[in-house]
């Protein structure tokens, strides 16, 4: 039958499939946490926290995610840091990390894309400085930051399949476990399917919201 | 706000350059604090002194070179097809080149390493082609995309009128809308390769060995994973930051110039009736 591998292994794919989910909401969540801290740092942390926010942006793109899990994998062990060896924890944190530097452009870019002259408006009507960000220029941001970080976040869901490479028992991890147990390509073609049912979907309602926020602009 | 608008550029370009070496050195303090609180011993950094390691980590660099040349070139050959399928084809077998580029930009660059290495006969091509065809497969789609993008920026007055000065469709593709076009995306071009660096080192999971590759052997030979990795993360940043610096200095170039303009100094030239 159709689909018999996958039926006879579908508690393993389920259980890839939550936990892929899982990496990719947490990180993404810590990611935006990060990219809005290291964000205000580039833009109104004055020169020390914008280098220091800036360095942290180009070298965590600038690197492999395979090599910062790695690195995050043997640093964080038991014998060394003695935090986690939970493989997945490890992926959650390499992933935060490494999309945090991606979110933090992001949304670098959407505060800096509101007109200047707003701002200035904002202050000179007596508004103060975090009322002005608070009031005029978050809101303003928030709209044109969503299509990039919608694209970080279809990334993240790829990347999280990088956490395959440490042992994290994700949706490629338990796809590939039953590819090589049965030999077929129906299970490959499982997990290929898998994936697109998450990023097919999100690039579709971005594609329709990146339409609506250009015509309200 | 209203300080930092105050400020002299020049003020503020020196300032952000010592605040990137404020973060340099707070990293470099963080690994010396794991040095002496002995997380990473100094015995572990010590094979680094020895230039015949970083010899072997160059042959792994080598193939890691080999591997982005190979599937960049291909990639972009690759790309010019499948972004004009996307804009000029009929529409059934657009639909087929649309399902192709969508789908392969949605797919985990690892699922389509893994797969095809697994499933492609060794005999007929050894894994670090195989893996080399994936990255191509992968960035073939999404170059597609910023190639098509660069086509439609071109304006539609200059088809029109390489085509009623007598171009083919092909000719005004070649002369005309390409050239422009690929200028255009330079700067996206550039970014996509530092994926594509990054995306290499995905190869050592289905066991070919690049640069991540031979850190592997560097490591389980002298017990030293954390400190390899991280001066591998190292040779990556040098390679990649220095094409994100390319990148920015495409894109600065591009603001600068004045926008493409028709030339209309046509009037000695017999334009045919369309």
């Amino acid at each position: 039958m159709i689909g018999q591998t996958i039926v006879d292994n579908l508690g393993l794919f389920v259980q890839g499939y939550l936990t892929t989910i899982l990496l990719s909401v947490g990180a993404l969540l810590a990611a935006l946490v990060i990219g809005s801290l290291m964000a205000s740092m580039r833009v109104w942390g004055g020169p020390l926290l914008s280098g220091i926010a800036g360095f942290y942006v180009e070298f965590f793109r600038n690197t492999p995610l395979l090599i910062q899990l790695f690195f995050f994998a043997v640093v964080l062990a038991p014998r060394n840091l003695g935090i986690t060896a939970d493989p997945v924890i490890v992926a959650l944190i390499g992933l935060s990390v490494y999309t945090g530097a991606f979110a933090t452009e992001a949304i670098r870019s959407g505060v800096l894309a509101v007109d200047p002259g707003q701002i200035e408006a904002a202050r000179s009507l007596g508004l103060g400085q975090v009322a002005t960000i608070r009031l005029i220029v978050l809101p303003q941001a928030l709209r044109t930051v969503i299509p990039p970080l919608g694209n970080v976040a279809s990334a993240l869901i790829r990347n999280s399949s990088v956490a395959y490479a440490i042992g994290a028992r994700e949706f490629l991890f338990m796809g590939l476990l039953v590819t090589s147990r049965t030999f077929s390509l129906e299970p490959y073609l499982g997990i290929l399917f898998g994936y697109w049912s998450l990023t097919i979907p999100l690039a579709i309602v971005l594609g329709r919201l990146e339409r609506r926020l250009g015509f309200a602009r | 706000m209203t300080g930092l608008a105050a400020r002299s550029r020049r003020a503020r370009g020196i300032a952000g350059l010592l605040g990137g070496y404020l973060g340099l050195a707070i990293v470099l303090a963080v690994i010396l604090v794991l040095i002496v609180a002995g997380v990473l011993p100094p015995r572990r950094w010590a094979p680094f002194g020895d230039v015949r390691v970083w010899l072997f980590l160059l042959e792994g660099l080598w193939v890691t070179v080999q591997i982005g040349a190979v599937a960049l070139v291909a990639s972009l050959i690759l790309a010019v097809p499948l972004a004009l399928g996307r804009i000029a084809l009929p529409r059934p077998v657009r639909w087929v080149v649309i399902g192709w580029i969508e789908l392969v930009r949605a797919t985990p660059v690892l699922a389509l390493i893994l797969g095809i290495t697994l499933f492609m006969p060794r005999d007929w091509l050894a894994p670090m082609w195989a893996a080399t065809l994936a990255l191509t497969i992968y960035t073939s789609a999404v170059l597609a995309e910023i190639l098509r993008a660069g086509i439609l920026s071109i304006p539609k007055g200059e088809v029109d009128a390489a085509r009623s000065l007598g171009l083919t469709y092909a000719m005004t593709m070649r002369l005309v809308v390409l050239p422009q076009a690929f200028s255009r995306m330079m700067p996206a071009l550039v970014s996509q390769m530092i994926t594509l660096v990054k995306d290499t080192s995905l190869a050592s999971i289905a066991a070919v060995s690049e640069l991540a590759g031979y850190a592997r052997s560097t490591h389980s030979f002298f017990g030293n994973p954390a400190e390899t990795y991280f001066l591998v993360a190292c040779v990556y940043f040098v390679i990649n930051y220095t094409l994100s610096r390319i990148a920015r200095r495409l894109e600065l170039q591009r603001a600068k110039e004045p926008p493409v303009v028709v030339p209309v100094g046509l009037d000695d030239v017999a334009v045919p009736r369309v």
